[in-house]
């Protein structure tokens, strides 16, 4: 243990008894936190790193949990040692946390000034006025405007960032030397999490707190952290500084997890990924130059000139409900008004922050949902009233692709079921065995074995089922497929794995895509041109190469500036 | 707020067409001419068609619905078949007998199994815990009807401790009659309240601001009172309110069996004599009843919960 | 090739726990005892004298005899013919109406929706031993009566929980997939939906079956139930007069026979419920 270390981690072995036996999700990992500085902890899901904060904090589920090896070290004495009421008068108090989930890490029935309070009462023996004032005053720090009068909401009548700050609040409430954030900004949008973000490093400064930064995503890390750890499957591979992570890693994980996320600008024409620099032995591997090289779309000719999708002033309303019998008193529009033109064989990248009506405009040109006004033109023909017989024979030019790959495939069907069933749906494939053989084609060309095909979806992992989700909105051979948010709830090793798929489908197939994502860095990668949602409109539209350079409306500004650079303030000066 | 209560009270109206119309088609339509079961053998054709009249069963299908509907509303009953008293009246008298059983029961039943649940809760997963749910469903799986004989036989019969059946409406007197039968009432009751309550607190204690609280170092036993109670009241207000109407129509078995004069011991009268009217008002004052209780348990779960928002 | 369905793998997580497993044999037991007595295999000899009146139980009389000297055992065994009929019977006739009705509600919404929840509304605020005391009461007493007011009395739960999961399902991706791939109401229902939610109508109906035996138990014991042959509900009546006289075996008879039911039917239930409902897993 080094001096000036606040936290030092030793060896730490924590595993779980499960029905299957017992699993290691942290093997001998140890790491420093210095005083005064930010760690980021970094890895994909499953790679241990919350495991590791809980265990910090000694919140670990007992009987399944159990740490057989290893010390922390707080302050010099060994946490693991400490008994409960030891380790309650620590937490919260030197140590506290924040949570991934802000939605449901507060108790919704109390006001959220009560629960600023409640830890300035047990650890600093404040009165309960005493306690209120300075979670007034500690909501006013944190930026949540009107703090006398936000103080007696509820959780429920806050926005998402807003609880956040009320979460980090809590944390800071008794000016403790360690905070814990763990995957903080998550659920935020973009420019949301921006913020916070900003918020944290501000109060880390201003309190001189050490800080332990739990993230999935390496971008992040640059803004905020000084040193990091990289965990993969339960071990650390590799501590190094934030500067030498952008500038060098020497992990050949490290490496795919920076270059599998794509640039705002130019890319690869396919995205690197893991296995472009380890095996699967995690043997290190050299990049092949032609993977490296630069792809630029402008340089491609632009053959198709046929508009295969045209959608003018499309409106979707839903009903606010009120009164006395719950009649309709107004509507709301989630699309107002959208307009575009989609060539064949080309994607359109619709992105905005939640709420904005991407995924209804999405299921409206699809008609899973009724839009109330505005034409929907497919392939030259007028689709926004046809009957449903017409719309069914539809289906088979045009699909979707969803968010979740955990609930959308029908948990009692297999992998065969759900392949053949648009064939059955139509009558098309012939006979059975030839319907299966289709799909046992199709399920190779996304990267899965075809003898997997009698089995259910949950034995498959996240990227898996996307792929499968792919191969079924393929299975008809259409024409267009909507994407929505479909790469946002993998991780981005993945991510990048299943992007570089939709791409290689959509050459091999001439497909036409609209992907619908928050991500604009995603949707920069992947589509020809890019439309900007907001509030139910397409603000700004422009092709995909123009829209990151030179954008015209302040909120794509916003959005762009929000995105993390994934690399250091340090490390971006030198590169120049 | 307001509005709320108004749209719930109006929305009462169409649910008490609807039970008007169960009891109105079992008892009116389904039963068939009751006159000559009341009667006997050898009735005349012409007091036949006089009780029939009487009894309001010579109007249409129609206006005698109208009569059931009116009754929810007005409390008027008509008369009882086999003691002739005025319905109203003998439900008036029949309340308080049953009330003296049922009020205490039931307040003790609650609050007991609310301290056994949060007791259990704390303890989960330890010895204890597994003791009480196998005590709850072997409890639950003996039949009631097992507990009232055996208890009565044991602890009135055997030991003498409590009087083996009547009723005294006057203070201490009344403990002796009301007692026994009131710990039945708590021995019944305990095994499906704590199994409820226990479930409804412990799915709280696995929710993510359990956690959060935990984080700010409070003591397990605090986040339990404080915290996961607060949230897990709002079901548990919901389920115990909704049992206050079936005070009112008393125990029926435990009131049988204890010949207390109450509302439950009326209707297995009623159901002896196949008494219709005291039996369709019986079902309408305990539907009523219900519907009411139901309101209030929704409004008092909206006042519970800061989540819900009326408009 | 290792395929694992959903209902395999609840099976396989089913048959590790030992009490869920001693349960089901038990649940087995009796519908076997059921069965043969209802085929006249077992205990038909039950209404003719084997001994005196009132013997204590022996080993010749397992459970004694009772005032007309019949066999309490052979009693017991036609009561659980009457009991296990009386659960199958509600069942039969409630899991249809509820499974239709509740399906219905959740997919359609609008007025279907509207309708069905004013059913169910009506139905359950009428307190459910004043509708089965009265539905006995008017269709006349026996047996068939007490299959009919627990039918109409339990589709009420099952109605409301299906609904209310048809609901959440309707809304989930993998059926908006089945309507992206050109898939009708018929096949979004049938084919999608309700698997995902049957475990609930197994769940309920371990449920439902204690509710229903216990109810006849105490119509019978009024006098509503089976006439002519021996149940549960009629012996524990006899047994109201016989206590005193220190006459306890059709009581303890009556009463163990119906707590072993019970007692493995709630182990199962819960059992199921924990096997079944992907809600609570990895808890």
């Amino acid at each position: 243990m080094t001096p000036t270390s606040l936290l030092s981690v030793r060896d730490l072995v924590v595993e779980f008894q499960t029905g299957e036996g017992i699993v290691r999700a942290v093997n001998n990992v140890s790491f420093d936190i210095p005083l005064g500085k930010t760690i980021g902890i970094v890895g994909e899901s499953g790679s241990g790193k919350s495991v590791t904060s809980l265990a910090v904090m000694g919140l670990l589920q007992k009987p399944a949990a159990r740490i057989p090896q290893g010390e922390i070290y707080f302050n010099g004495q060994d946490l693991l040692k400490y008994n409960e009421d030891q380790m309650r008068s620590i937490r919260g108090n030197q140590i506290s946390m924040i949570f991934q989930e802000p939605m449901t890490s507060l108790n919704p029935v109390f006001k959220v000034g009560e629960q600023i309070a409640e830890a300035l009462r047990i650890h600093k023996r404040l009165s309960a006025k005493e306690a209120w004032e300075k979670a007034i005053h500690l909501m006013n720090q944190v930026g949540i405007p009107n703090p006398s009068v936000s103080a007696h909401k509820y959780p429920h009548e806050m926005s998402g960032g807003q609880k956040q700050r009320v979460m980090i609040a809590m944390a800071i409430s008794c000016e403790p030397q360690l905070l814990i954030a763990d995957e903080p900004t998550t659920a935020l949008d973009v420019t949301i999490q921006k913020q916070v973000l900003e918020l944290l490093h501000k109060l880390q400064q201003e309190y001189k707190m050490s800080m332990m930064f739990i993230t999935h995503d390496l971008g992040v890390i640059g803004d905020i952290a000084d040193d990091v750890v990289v965990m993969y499957r339960s071990n650390v591979v590799e501590k190094n500084t934030s500067n030498n992570i952008f500038m060098g890693a020497n992990h050949p994980y490290t490496k795919g997890l920076l270059a599998c996320r794509p640039k705002l600008g130019a890319n690869p024409r396919r995205l690197l990924t893991v296995s472009d620099f380890m095996t699967e032995e995690g043997q290190e591997k050299i990049v092949l130059p032609e993977r490296i090289q630069i792809f630029d779309k402008e340089m491609v000719e632009d053959k198709s000139e046929k508009v295969l999708l045209e959608v003018q002033d499309l409106v979707t309303q839903f009903p606010i409900k009120g009164g006395f019998f719950g009649r309709t008193v107004d509507n709301f529009k989630a699309v107002d008004g959208v307009s575009f033109k989609l060539k064949k064989g080309k994607t359109l990248g619709l992105v905005g922050e939640s709420g904005c009506g991407k995924t209804t405009l999405g299921r409206s040109i699809l008609r899973l949902i009724e839009p109330a006004a505005g034409k929907i033109i497919f392939d030259g023909k007028d689709i926004t009233n046809v009957n449903h017989e017409e719309l069914r024979q539809l289906r088979k030019k045009m699909q979707i692709i969803f968010q979740d790959p955990y609930s959308s495939l029908n948990p009692r069907m297999t992998i065969a079921d759900i392949l053949t069933e648009p064939l059955k749906i139509h009558n098309e494939g012939g006979s059975n065995s030839q319907r299966i053989d289709m799909a046992r084609e199709l399920i190779e060309k996304v990267g899965l074995k075809s003898n997997q095909m009698n089995r259910y979806p949950h034995e498959f992992s996240g990227g898996q089922r996307q792929r499968i989700c792919i191969a079924r909105a393929l299975m008809l051979r259409p024409e267009f497929v909507i994407c929505d948010e479909s790469v946002s709830a993998l991780d981005v090793s993945i991510q990048a794995q299943v992007l570089n798929l939709l791409l290689d489908l959509q050459e091999e197939f001439g497909l036409t895509y609209i992907f619908i994502s928050h991500d604009l860095s995603v949707v920069n990668f992947i589509a020809d041109e890019v439309g900007v949602m907001y509030a139910g409109k397409i603000i700004e539209m422009d092709k995909a190469s123009r829209i990151y350079k030179s954008a015209k409306e302040e909120y794509t500004r916003a959005l762009l500036s929000a995105i993390p650079k994934g690399e250091t303030k340090n490390s971006s000066g030198l590169m120049v | 707020m307001i509005k709320y209560i108004i749209r719930r009270l109006l929305y009462m109206i169409p649910v008490l067409l609807g039970v008007s119309l169960i009891i109105f088609v079992l008892f009116n339509v389904v039963s068939g001419d009751p006159t000559a079961v009341l009667l006997g053998k050898n009735a005349t054709a012409k007091q036949m068609i006089d009780l029939r009249e009487q009894l309001g069963l010579n109007k249409s299908l129609f206006a005698q619905y109208l009569d059931v509907v009116k009754s929810a509303f007005t409390f008027d009953f008509g008369y009882s078949w086999a003691t002739k008293q005025e319905i109203s009246k003998m439900i008036l008298q029949g309340a308080l007998p049953s009330l003296c059983l049922s009020a205490p029961a039931f307040i003790i039943s609650t609050i007991l199994s609310l301290l056994i649940s949060i007791f259990v809760a704390y303890y989960r997963g330890k010895g204890i815990d597994l003791f009480v749910r196998v005590f709850c469903i072997a409890g639950m799986s003996i039949s009631a009807l097992a507990y009232i004989l055996f208890f009565q036989w044991f602890f009135a019969y055997k030991l003498g401790w409590f009087e083996i059946s009547g009723f005294e409406a006057s203070f201490p007197e009344l403990i002796s009659y009301i007692a026994l039968p009131a710990i039945i009432w708590i021995v019944l009751s305990i095994g499906p309240d704590v199994r409820f309550f226990r479930t409804v607190i412990l799915d709280e204690i696995y929710q993510d601001y359990v956690r959060t609280a935990r984080s700010k170092g409070l003591s397990e036993i605090k986040i339990l009172l404080q915290h996961v109670l607060r949230n897990a009241l709002i079901p548990i207000i919901t389920y115990v309110v909704i049992q206050i109407p079936s005070l009112i129509l008393g125990a029926l078995l435990l009131e049988n069996f204890f010949s207390i004069p109450g509302l439950g011991g009326m209707t297995l009268n009623a159901l002896n004599a196949s008494d219709f009217p005291v039996m369709k008002a019986m079902a309408i004052l305990s539907s009523v009843g219900y519907i009411i209780f139901g309101l209030i348990s929704d409004i008092l779960y909206t006042v519970a919960d800061p989540r819900i928002k009326l408009k | 090739m290792n395929t694992n369905s959903l209902w395999k793998d609840a099976f396989f997580r089913l048959t590790k726990d030992k009490l869920a497993v001693a349960s089901l044999v038990i649940v087995l037991a009796y519908f076997i005892i059921a069965i043969l007595s209802s085929l006249g295999l077992i205990a038909s000899g039950w209404s003719q004298e084997v001994g005196a009146s009132n013997l204590a139980p022996s080993i010749d009389h397992f459970f004694g005899t009772d005032i007309f000297g019949r066999s309490v055992i052979m009693k017991v065994i036609r009561g659980t013919q009457v009991a296990m009929s009386v659960g199958v019977a509600a069942s039969l006739i409630a899991i249809p109406i509820g499974v239709t009705l509740g399906a219905l509600a959740g997919y359609f919404g609008g007025w279907v929706d509207d309708f069905v929840t004013w059913l169910y509304t009506t139905f359950s605020s009428v307190p459910n031993i004043m509708l089965l005391i009265s539905i006995t009461l008017i269709l006349g007493k026996g047996i068939f009566s007490v299959y009919v007011a627990l039918g109409l009395t339990s589709w009420v739960h099952l109605c409301r929980l299906i609904r209310g999961e048809v609901l959440k399902h309707r809304e989930r991706e993998y059926v908006q997939a089945a309507a992206a791939i050109g898939g009708g109401h018929l096949r979004k229902l049938f084919r999608h939906i309700l698997p995902n939610v049957s475990h609930i109508i197994i769940i309920n109906t371990s449920m439902q079956f204690q509710v229903a035996i216990k109810s006849e138990v105490i119509l019978s014991y009024l006098g509503l139930g089976v006439q002519g042959e021996p149940s549960w509900g009629t012996m524990i009546d006899d047994a109201k007069l016989e206590l005193v006289r220190g006459v306890w075996w059709q009581l303890a008879g009556a009463t163990l026979a119906m707590f072993f039911i019970l007692l493995a039917l709630n182990i199962l239930g819960d059992a199921l419920r924990d096997a079944l409902d992907p809600k609570l897993k990895g808890k």
